[in-house]
């Protein structure tokens, strides 16, 4: 059968996927530094404006015991396999390591990068609010986006000027709203594409300089708007949690012996990467930069409104209910995650109230497929409501 | 012979006055939150504002009441919370859930008594988020969570100090607006002066255990240091850590101890075990191995030195220093109880593993230690998990280490069998080690 113009280009967002290093080795080839990052609270569009390009470091999904005598136990497998890249040097060929100061989980992988895998003197932390909410967090943002400005300059021997900064924001914001036009594909009852290709695409975008990204997910947006819908459409399942590159679950959801789809991810690997942008044309761009961020959907580890203590994301993912009308949810979380399962206790009553049928799943370095499978149709068959 | 502390039941006395006045006052403000607070802010709003602290509350009920704790801690997990979840939380949690509190002096009152607002901070992905639970269970009281965001020299940094400061400022307009009261500059001054000398007096207490035999063991230092006062703001406070730093003078001009035999010198970092685990204790005592220093216990809320020139100290401040402290404004109150704050070691190594290994490294050379005890807790992110294993591999060749894996409430998690040989096995360690350098 011949394939459709958008299959074509998936495929090479998955090639991307599937061979990160492969991919990035041949950025680097053509003389860009790159810059791995552990978390996205990293402003990415400050690496970009000095020319480098940033990429995101993801997990192999590699059963090991090697991190065990560098990190606790207890530490979420996705911050363990992540420290195991840097242990394994999958990742010796990038220039520099950056994150911000996120979960403790993903903090300590990064330590492990910087104390015992050869980073220590490339590397970069930049402290970021724990509580995005509070008033006096703007300012602070815009001071240690200042230092890590300062620090890159240093590091790729180039000043960033506002004009190189304006540039990459409006690449960045280009790329956030060409993701946001694709996931808004699957609010439709026929969707073009699939919720596991948009989230392939969105994990590329991750890794991928986003010049290139944005040329290629243009094309692919103009080949689905042409295309007909895929038919049929089954249950739609929609998924909120933690980080997750493992794109198997994904897959899972869709091949279920019922007939479901995904039509929405809530989590910092797929939409809570982009749904935001960075105001434009501001005089002071370290400012507008740190009202974008913090404008994001919070992760459950920075959300607290002071004075009333409310979690700020419940609003958006109502409001994803709303708009993108999963018939289930899918709690998904990295087991040992601590603030994602909390934030599930108060969240699962409210998608109860709307009755919504949800199951939790935690994951771990590899997928026990069976029982997640298990799992999801028994949720498709509450949907269903299918008779025992 | 052991030493008996004169001032040990002042202390536990006014523990206890604290938790009965936040159980049972008919008037005033009941205000919850994690004692890893600044707390002098909520007592600008009257002389009758009753506290309850998060961790010291969960441990201490842990340790009067194993069978109670146990079952809080299931019905937080029946009531959705994480297995893997911080286990004092989970107490904590499970005491709302199951709508009743125990407290030091052995009283167990039905009917969980409801905070009139919440005054916290938050650092690790928990640490607020507990709050934001007991909040939403409770119908949703009103809560204030500062963000902490500490790490190695934050108490030098002006971008943090002036970003914990905003917060705070910030915070009593709003604890102006959710009580309604008029804010008292006059009483939160007073408190920050007496908040500060508590933790800068705490620091000279154990600086004290330099010597030997070093005057205090773990188990007092847990049951003394600040924390567990509950409310270490109040004129009271200041009087009863002056009384105790003047005994433990005192016992070291007579070479006195509270655990004499102390053929082994041990540094240790974790959470209390000794709580859930008295078992482990006792093979040290057994042994004549005491633990003489704890960053745990010395600066989860207490002062050093810090950095100096770049090294860590765990030298002492001048208690006089605080008396000169410029606190007539606000602002200069509000900056030096920040800089006081963030400058607590274990605000210090939660995200900064060089302060963590620096501070180790320090602790180990001036309290003369044999051994290095290391005792992450399997559901505490904030006692530096991570930190520990990466100072096992580090440290293991300079002086004796073990790890136990252990927790500080949940005795479920704790591997005793082997935490019981590791200890042995640390003890022989300690003494082959000893023999080698004499």
């Amino acid at each position: 059968m011949m394939k459709k113009g958008s299959d074509t280009i998936i495929e090479r967002f998955r090639h991307v996927t599937d061979n990160t290093h492969e991919y990035a080795k041949s950025l680097q080839e053509k003389g860009h530094l790159l810059a791995g990052y552990m978390c996205t609270h990293v402003p990415e569009e400050i690496l970009y404006a000095a020319g480098m390009i940033p990429v995101r470091i993801l997990s192999s999904h590699v059963s090991q015991a090697t991190t065990r005598s560098y990190m606790h136990e207890t530490y979420c497998s996705f911050s363990h396999d992540c420290a195991y890249q840097g242990l394994q040097h999958n990742y010796d060929y990038l220039d520099l390591i950056v994150t911000s100061s996120s979960c403790i989980h993903m903090g300590e992988a990064f330590n492990v990068w910087v104390r015992f895998a050869g980073f220590q003197q490339k590397s970069f932390l930049i402290p970021y609010p724990h509580i995005i909410q509070t008033k006096p967090a703007g300012g602070f943002m815009v001071e240690s986006f200042g230092e890590f400005k300062q620090f890159i300059e240093k590091f790729a021997k180039k000043s960033i000027t506002d004009d190189d900064l304006e540039r990459a924001i409006k690449v960045y914001n280009h790329n956030r709203r060409l993701l946001k036009r694709l996931w808004e594909f699957l609010r439709r009852d026929h969707p073009p594409i699939t919720g596991p290709d948009v989230a392939t695409v969105t994990l590329a975008s991750q890794v991928m300089d986003k010049q290139e990204c944005n040329k290629l997910l243009k094309r692919l947006i103009q080949r689905l708007e042409a295309e007909p819908g895929k038919a049929p459409s089954g249950v739609r399942l929609m998924v909120t949690g933690g980080a997750c590159d493992d794109l198997r679950i994904f897959d899972l959801i869709e091949h279920l012996n019922y007939s479901s789809n995904l039509i929405f991810i809530d989590s910092c690997t797929a939409t809570r990467y982009f749904w935001f942008e960075v105001p434009e044309d501001r005089p002071d761009k370290l400012k507008a930069l740190a009202e974008g961020y913090l404008g994001r959907i919070p992760c459950p580890a920075k959300d607290n409104v002071p004075g009333t203590g409310e979690k700020k994301r419940f609003r958006f993912i109502q409001q994803f209910i709303e708009d993108f009308k999963p018939d289930g949810v899918v709690f998904l979380y990295q087991r040992f995650c601590s603030p994602q399962p909390m934030d599930v206790v108060a969240l699962k009553p409210i998608v109860d109230k709307l009755g919504i049928p949800s199951t939790e799943l935690e994951l771990d370095t590899t997928i026990p497929i069976t029982q997640f499978r298990t799992q999801l149709e028994a949720l498709v068959e509450i949907i269903k409501r299918v008779a025992p | 012979m052991a030493y008996s502390l004169t001032t040990w039941g002042e202390f536990k006395n006014y523990q206890s006055t604290c938790y009965r006045n936040y159980l049972y006052a008919s008037e005033g403000l009941r205000c919850m939150g994690s004692t890893w607070s600044v707390l002098a802010p909520l007592k600008g709003l009257g002389e009758d504002v009753h506290i309850i602290g998060g961790e010291p509350h969960a441990a201490s009920t842990a340790g009067t009441f194993p069978e109670e704790s146990r079952e809080d801690i299931s019905a937080a997990e029946g009531a959705g919370l994480g297995f893997h979840s911080c286990s004092y939380l989970k107490l904590f949690v499970g005491e709302v859930v199951r709508d009743k509190i125990g407290i030091t002096d052995g009283t167990i009152k039905e009917g969980y008594p409801k905070p009139d607002l919440i005054w916290t901070t938050h650092l690790c992905s928990q640490h607020s988020k507990w709050y934001q639970e007991v909040s939403r269970r409770l119908g949703g009281i009103p809560m204030y969570a500062i963000d902490m965001i500490g790490g190695g020299n934050a108490e030098k940094d002006p971008k943090i100090v002036n970003y914990v400061c905003d917060q705070i400022e910030e915070g009593i307009r709003w604890l102006e607006r959710v009580t309604g009261r008029e804010y008292s500059d006059e009483l939160f001054i007073k408190a920050a002066r007496n908040e500060i000398k508590c933790l800068v007096l705490w620091g000279n207490i154990c600086a004290l255990n330099r010597h030997a035999p070093a005057p205090l063991d773990e188990r007092r230092l847990i049951a003394l240091f600040p924390p567990a006062m509950v409310d270490r703001t109040t004129d009271r406070t200041v009087r009863i850590y002056e009384a105790l730093f003047e005994e433990v003078k005192y016992m070291v001009e007579t070479g006195q101890s509270v655990a004499p035999d102390q053929r082994y010198r041990i540094v240790y970092f974790g959470i209390a075990h000794t709580y859930g685990h008295p078992e482990m204790a006792r093979i040290l005592r057994d042994a004549g191995a005491e633990i003489v220093a704890s960053v745990y216990t010395f600066g989860t809320a207490g002062n050093f030195r810090g950095i100096v020139n770049g090294k860590w100290s765990w030298d002492p401040l001048d208690p006089a220093w605080v008396d000169e402290l410029d606190l007539s404004t606000r602002r200069n109150a509000i900056s030096a109880l920040a800089k006081i704050v963030l400058g607590w070691p274990t605000w210090q190594g939660v995200r900064s593993y060089w302060a963590l290994e620096q501070m180790a490294r320090a602790m180990i050379t001036e309290y003369k230690a044999d051994g290095l005890l290391l005792a992450p807790s399997r559901s505490c992110e904030t006692d530096f998990r991570n930190g520990y294993v990466g100072m096992q591999r580090i440290f293991k060749s300079e002086i004796p280490t073990i790890e136990y894996d252990s927790d500080q409430a949940d005795v479920r998690k704790m591997d005793l069998p082997g935490a019981q040989r590791k200890t042995e096995l640390f003890v022989h360690l300690m003494e082959a080690h000893k023999r080698r350098s004499a």
